[in-house]
C-alpha cells in the first residue's frame, strides 16, 4: 500500500481516482489545486504524486517545480489530457507522464513501475 | 559568416562561481568581472570569443555580486550582440527560483533552473561556456564538429604536456577522439592522446551538448542527491551510459606555436597571466587584429608621463614606465614603474618605485612608496614612503600574501 496524493481540479476525476485507487489498495488524498498540494506537503510526505498539468491558476508544472524544489525525490507522475506538453522541457524532471484515458490501466503500470523504482512496496 | 548550426545552438555563460581561490579580488565582484590585463575584466575574452565566432544567442548566468558584472555587460557589449531584428542578443539572467528554492546548486544546477529558458527558445544545441578562462577559440567550429559527428556531447580539450595532468581533468580517448572516461588530476598514469605519448587532454569546461541530451540529464540528476556539476556527474554519467561523448581538439586563434588557454582561478595563476603580458612578445597576442579582444571602457585623457631630470642626477625625478601595460588616464608624475600593469587613472607620484604589480583603476601611489610584487586593487591610496611587498611578514598582517609571496591589497582598502 503506498499513499498517493491526487491533484485535480476536475472533481469527478478526482473521486473516481480515489475509488480505483483505494481499490488497488492505495491511500488516497485528493487536492483541487497546486496550492492545496503544497500545502498538503507542507505537513506530509506521500510516497507518490498524481499531477494533472491544466488547471486554473497555477498549473502542474509550475507545482512540479515547486514541489521538486522542496523534496527532490519526490516521485511525481504528471497526468494530462494532453499529449503536447510531453514536448515540454518542464516536464522532463517527472518519473512520467501519463495521457488521461478513460481507462485507468496505464497509470496504474505507470505508478507501479515508479513505486519499483523506488523501491517503495506497491 | 552564415553558420546555420550556430544559428540553432544558444550560448550560456555560467558566471554564477563565487570565486572564493581569487579572494579578495572577489570580495565584491564576481569573479568573471575581476580586471584583467588593465583595461578588461575577465569575461571580455569569452565574450570576445563568442563575438568573433558569430554566436547569436547569449545569456550569461550571473548570481553572486553581479553589479558589476551587469554593468560592464551592459555597457559594453550590448550594443555588440543585440539586434532583435536578426535574433541576435545578449541577456543576463539571475536566478529565477522557477525550478528551484535555493541558489545554483552546481554547474548543472544552474541549467536546471533554466530550462525554462531553454523551452521558449527548443534550441538544437547548448554550448555552455565559464566566463573564467583566457583564450582565443572560434566556437563555430567546435560546433561544427559536434553536428559532423553527430554527438550528444562534445568537450573541447586542450594539450598539455603529461608532466602536469596532475592539475587537470583528463579525458581518457580512442583514436576517434571518443571519450571512455576521465582521470581527475591523475598522479600518475595519465592517459595521453592517443599517437602522442608526451601529451594528455584536459577538459576546458566548454561543452556543446544536443538539448534533448542536455536537458534530459541535468533533469535527472536534479532528481538525485549529487554535486549537480557536469565534470562530477553529468558527464562521467554519459560516458558511462555509453553516449556519443567526444573530445574536440582546441584549436588557437591566437596563432603562436604554442597554444594558449589559462585559468585565471587563483591568485597566484591570475598574477602570472597579467604579468605574462609584460613581456616583450607576450604568448598571448593582443594586438592581433585577425581575433580582436574588445572590453568596455570609459573614455580618459591619454597616459602621461612628466618629469624627465637627467638619469644621472643624484636623485632624479622621472616619469617612466618601463616593460608595462599602462592604460589610459594614467598620470606617473615622478615615479618609476617596471614590469607592471596598471588600469586608468592610476597615479603614481614622484621618488616612487612600482615593480612586477598590477595597480588597478584609480589607484595612487604616494612619493617615496616602494611595491614589488603586488596586487593593488581600485581605489586604494598608498601613503607617502610606505612599502609594500618587501617585508612580506608586516605585509601578512595587514593583506592577504599567496604562498607565493604575492600581496594583495583589497578594493578601497584605507591606509592612510
Amino acid at each position: 500500500m503506498a499513499k498517493v496524493l491526487v491533484v485535480d481540479d476536475d472533481k469527478n476525476l478526482r473521486l473516481l481516482y480515489e475509488q480505483e485507487l483505494s481499490e488497488e489498495g492505495h491511500e488516497v488524498t485528493l487536492a483541487g489545486s497546486g496550492p492545496e498540494a503544497l500545502d498538503y506537503l507542507k505537513a506530509q510526505r506521500p510516497d507518490l504524486i498524481i499531477l494533472d498539468i491544466s488547471m486554473p491558476g497555477m498549473d502542474g508544472i509550475e507545482a512540479l517545480g515547486k514541489i521538486l524544489a522542496k523534496d527532490r525525490t519526490m516521485p511525481v507522475i504528471l497526468n494530462t489530457a494532453y499529449s503536447a506538453y510531453k514536448d515540454n522541457f518542464m516536464t522532463w524532471s517527472a518519473d512520467a507522464y501519463v495521457v488521461k484515458s478513460g481507462d485507468l490501466t496505464e497509470l496504474k503500470a505507470k505508478i507501479k513501475d515508479v513505486l519499483k523504482t523506488r523501491g517503495i512496496p506497491a | 559568416m552564415s553558420n546555420e548550426a550556430l544559428k540553432k545552438t544558444i550560448t550560456l555563460i555560467l558566471s554564477g562561481g563565487q570565486g572564493e581561490r581569487l579572494y579578495p579580488l572577489t570580495k565584491d565582484r564576481a569573479k568573471p568581472a575581476v580586471p584583467f590585463g588593465g583595461i578588461y575584466r575577465i569575461i571580455d575574452f569569452t565574450l570576445s570569443n563568442c563575438l568573433n565566432s558569430d554566436c547569436g544567442k547569449i545569456y550569461v548566468l550571473t548570481q553572486y555580486k553581479s553589479f558589476s558584472l551587469d554593468r560592464h555587460i551592459i555597457l559594453g557589449w550590448n550594443n555588440l550582440f543585440n539586434n532583435p531584428e536578426v535574433s541576435r542578443y545578449l541577456h543576463i539572467l539571475p536566478p529565477q527560483q522557477r525550478t528551484g528554492q535555493t541558489w545554483y546548486l552546481g554547474t548543472a544546477d544552474a541549467i536546471y533552473q533554466n530550462i525554462y529558458t531553454l523551452e521558449r527558445e527548443k534550441p538544437e544545441r547548448v554550448l555552455i561556456l565559464a566566463g573564467d578562462h583566457i583564450y582565443k577559440m572560434n566556437y563555430a567550429e567546435m560546433v561544427k564538429y559536434h553536428v559532423e559527428r553527430g554527438a550528444d556531447l562534445t568537450i573541447a580539450c586542450v594539450n598539455i604536456p603529461k608532466a602536469e595532468a596532475n592539475q587537470f581533468g583528463i579525458a581518457v580517448v580512442d583514436e576517434n577522439n571518443r571519450i571512455q572516461g576521465f582521470q581527475e588530476k591523475p598522479k600518475e598514469n595519465a592517459a595521453t592522446v592517443p599517437n602522442d605519448p608526451d601529451t594528455c587532454f584536459a577538459s576546458m569546461g566548454i561543452y556543446v551538448f544536443s538539448t534533448d541530451v542536455l536537458v534530459r540529464h541535468v533533469s535527472a540528476d536534479a532528481r538525485r542527491e549529487s554535486e549537480h556539476d557536469f565534470g562530477k556527474n553529468i558527464i562521467p554519467a554519459m560516458v558511462h551510459e555509453n553516449m556519443k561523448v567526444f573530445a574536440y581538439p582546441f584549436k588557437d586563434e591566437n596563432r603562436k606555436e604554442q597554444a594558449y588557454w589559462r585559468d585565471v582561478g587563483t591568485l597566484d595563476s591570475y598574477y602570472e597571466a597579467n604579468m605574462e603580458l609584460t613581456k616583450v612578445a607576450p604568448l598571448f597576442n593582443l594586438y592581433d587584429e585577425h581575433w580582436p579582444i574588445r572590453t568596455y571602457r570609459e573614455q580618459f585623457p591619454p597616459a602621461k608621463f612628466v618629469f624627465s631630470e637627467a638619469a644621472n642626477d643624484p636623485n632624479p625625478r622621472r616619469g617612466q614606465a618601463l616593460d608595462s601595460l599602462v592604460a589610459p588616464g594614467v598620470i606617473i608624475s615622478g615615479g618609476t614603474v617596471e614590469q607592471s600593469i596598471l588600469s586608468s587613472q592610476v597615479r603614481i607620484n614622484s621618488y616612487s618605485h612600482v615593480k612586477d604589480s598590477i595597480l588597478m583603476e584609480g589607484v595612487n601611489i604616494g612619493r617615496y612608496a616602494k611595491i614589488n610584487k603586488a596586487i593593488i586593487d581600485k581605489g586604494v591610496h598608498i601613503p607617502e614612503r610606505a612599502t609594500i611587498g618587501y617585508d612580506l611578514e608586516a605585509d601578512r598582517r595587514r593583506f592577504t600574501v599567496t604562498a607565493q609571496g604575492l600581496v594583495i591589497v583589497p578594493k578601497e582598502m584605507p591606509m592612510e
